[in-house]
């Protein structure tokens, strides 16, 4: 092995580990703060280690909050990503006649601050009788929208037309060439898009306690709850690992599907 | 506790303009609908089998368990389910509040909220709280009716808008191993700031602690709670306050960071006393500091100081939206949450440690031996100590002003 690229491999190894010190970093105080009863400055570690974070967080209904998130992040994934996936195909079609304008109007909710969008949009909603729940998912989708259309526009910007005509002319029927040729080739597209529309709904605060009317009390909500006083920095660390490492997992499943469909 | 309070004039106006732009609405009506008066039996009646919605503020551990454990137990056993939304803010339920009434709505999900201050003046405004009620209420007969920080919040008139639930008292907390011999006026305290530099400091107005602070400050170099008007006139503030920004000023090279910084929170002060940082710390919760000290956050010498010229003192309420549908419901709660019983419950240090609203002249003999039997606490003196002298609040017109100067002149001078 030559010696530029012994150094080359090596700054490349030296660099993915500080990404990843960095990346894992903030968490390790979480994790430390989950499992102290007690820690206070300027002591390095925990003085005592116990559950009463775990206890807390428990009591606070830490469980039946994650599966709210939960199925709220389902809800937005499951509307926001076919919609995303119809966007990003009709403007990469070349049948829209102004791509561009249409691609920044799909974008405009992330420009929008959340919490003056719930505000505003809640009165209407409230006018126009929507339940909570559904005027919830509703916005969440709009917000998630523009995630799932990059995604989905770049993937079929790169998805070659040919496949599913090529399967067509074999003599697949149209849902045949979806579920057999269409799908499997955008698989790790769809589930990544997937995955932020989920993050949307999983992780949202502001919507989901004034449009949702604090019908769903999910866990972002025990968070901010938790977080506003002093002396509950177990009972957070709690809160927030148990917000953070679902997402994470989901990721990790996500990254083999990818892995698997680049086979 | 001390989050229930925080001032959210702001963004609420500015949330009203958003809305007023995105959906054309007229302001609503701000006249304050008004219950119907009806026998109690009426009103248990209606409210079996209703769930109540109570929007209250969910950092307090010892709160939310006193909620969920005995509060809401109680009420399902009159037939009313008790569900808590934890929210990080009043501010959040009144917004909510606003905007059904905005709509129109008959039904909304905002049942009752745990307020005070600035948040039920700005919900008045709006004529967001249903009132004329609390008389309804059996146990209201346990408080006394000429109670000032029962019949004014903030200087807001009550009017039967909301329904009492504690009582607080604005107090300093210091580490007696490190102050031995603490001051006892609050003129002593910023002397023995000045000869203590770097171990004092105050939370930056507008917190809500900071805020407390800075009007117990302006009683102390005003001569006095007798020397300030409560009501907020231009004249009175153009007289009093120099005084204060003065002493203020000169107080800030002996703070900590030599006054270059202050924390933004009470949150943040605590976090330096219990760090060992500064020697004092200060709340509007001083109940919640037993808690503080048996978890270990705060240290074990940890001591309630009290002045001999008194401190101030407030209430905090449950309030019923006028949007609500389970308004019996509500009312059913509220009553309950009066009720001696859960009053000295909730009174009980491991419990909530919360000073109760009633008079206790006016309860049977057997309340009032429960209350007098309560466990006095090393940490946190009884109720009847700390409000001995306890000042009134002066009204919401002052807070803005106060802390605007205080930023004008102490912190940019």
């Amino acid at each position: 092995m030559s010696a530029p690229l012994l150094v080359s491999r090596l700054g490349s190894r030296l660099g993915r580990g500080a990404l990843a010190f960095w990346l894992v970093l903030p968490l390790v105080p979480l994790l430390l703060w989950a499992a102290a009863d007690r820690w206070s400055a300027p002591a390095l570690l925990p003085q005592a280690w116990g559950t009463t974070g775990l206890a807390e967080a428990r009591a606070a209904g830490a469980g039946a909050a994650a599966v709210r998130s939960a199925v709220l992040g389902t809800a937005v994934a499951v509307l926001a990503t076919p919609l995303g996936a119809l966007a990003g195909r009709a403007l990469t079609s070349g049948a829209l006649r102004a791509p561009g304008l249409v691609f920044a109007v799909l974008l405009s909710p992330l420009v929008l601050p959340p919490f003056a969008v719930a505000l505003g949009l809640d009165v209407l909603l409230l006018r126009l009788r929507v339940p909570a729940e559904v005027g919830l998912v509703l916005l969440l989708t709009v917000a998630a929208i523009p995630y799932t259309t990059v995604v989905m526009r770049a993937a079929y910007a790169a998805h070659d037309r040919h496949h599913d005509e090529e399967a067509r002319l074999l003599g697949a029927s149209a849902w045949r060439v979806v579920r057999s040729v269409h799908l499997p080739l955008l698989a790790p597209a769809v589930a990544g898009a997937a995955f932020l529309a989920f993050l949307v709904g999983w992780s949202d605060y502001v919507v989901t306690l004034l449009v949702g009317g604090g019908r769903l009390v999910t866990l972002p909500l025990l968070v901010g709850a938790a977080a506003s006083a002093t002396g509950n920095d177990a009972q957070v660390a709690v809160l927030a690992l148990s917000a953070v490492l679902p997402p994470v997992a989901l990721l990790v499943v996500i990254g083999s599907i990818g892995r698997r469909a680049r086979r | 506790m001390t989050v229930l309070h925080r001032w959210h004039g702001g963004v609420l106006v500015a949330a009203c303009a958003s809305v007023a732009v995105l959906t054309g609405c007229a302001a609503p009506d701000a006249a304050a609908p008004v219950a119907e008066d009806r026998s109690w039996d009426d009103v248990l009646a209606e409210a079996e089998g209703q769930t109540v919605d109570l929007w209250m503020y969910g950092g307090d551990v010892q709160g939310n368990a006193y909620v969920d454990d005995v509060l809401a137990r109680a009420a399902a056993e009159l037939g009313v389910t008790l569900r808590r939304v934890p929210i990080a803010d009043t501010g959040d339920a009144v917004n909510r509040v606003l905007s059904e009434r905005q709509a129109g709505v008959t039904e909304g999900e905002v049942d009752l909220v745990w307020v005070n201050g600035d948040n039920f003046a700005t919900g008045r405004q709006a004529g967001a709280w249903l009132c004329d009620w609390t008389s309804m209420l059996p146990n209201i007969a346990g408080t006394d009716p000429d109670d000032p920080l029962l019949t004014s919040d903030f200087g807001t008139p009550v009017d039967g808008c909301e329904a009492p639930w504690h009582k607080a008292q604005f107090s300093l907390v210091y580490d007696a191993a490190r102050v031995p011999d603490p001051p006892t006026t609050l003129a002593g305290v910023l002397d023995w700031a000045e000869v203590n530099p770097g171990r004092f400091t105050y939370p930056a107005p507008p917190d809500f602690t900071g805020s407390a602070f800075l009007r117990q400050v302006l009683y102390s170099v005003s001569g006095g709670v007798d020397e300030v008007p409560l009501e907020h006139s231009d004249e009175a503030y153009e007289e009093l306050s120099p005084a204060l920004y003065d002493r203020l000023a000169e107080l800030a090279p002996a703070l900590w960071r030599e006054g270059d910084t202050y924390p933004q929170s009470q949150q943040e002060l605590d976090q330096l006393f219990a760090d060992g940082q500064v020697d004092m710390t200060m709340t509007y919760g001083p109940a919640t500091v037993d808690d503080l000290v048996a978890d270990g956050t705060f240290p074990e010498t940890t001591r309630v100081l009290t002045l001999d010229e008194g401190t101030l003192g407030n209430a905090s309420f449950l309030a019923i939206p006028s949007t609500s549908d389970d308004q019996a419901g509500a009312m059913v709660v509220a009553d309950l949450a009066l009720s001696p019983e859960q009053q000295l419950a909730k009174a009980r240090p491991e419990v909530w440690g919360q000073f109760t609203v009633l008079d206790l002249d006016r309860l049977g003999d057997d309340a009032r031996a429960g209350f007098e039997a309560l466990p006095d606490s090393a940490v946190v003196p009884s109720y009847e100590e700390l409000s001995a002298g306890a000042d009134p609040e002066l009204s919401a017109g002052w807070v803005t002003p106060l802390d605007d100067g205080w930023r004008r002149e102490v912190a940019a001078g």
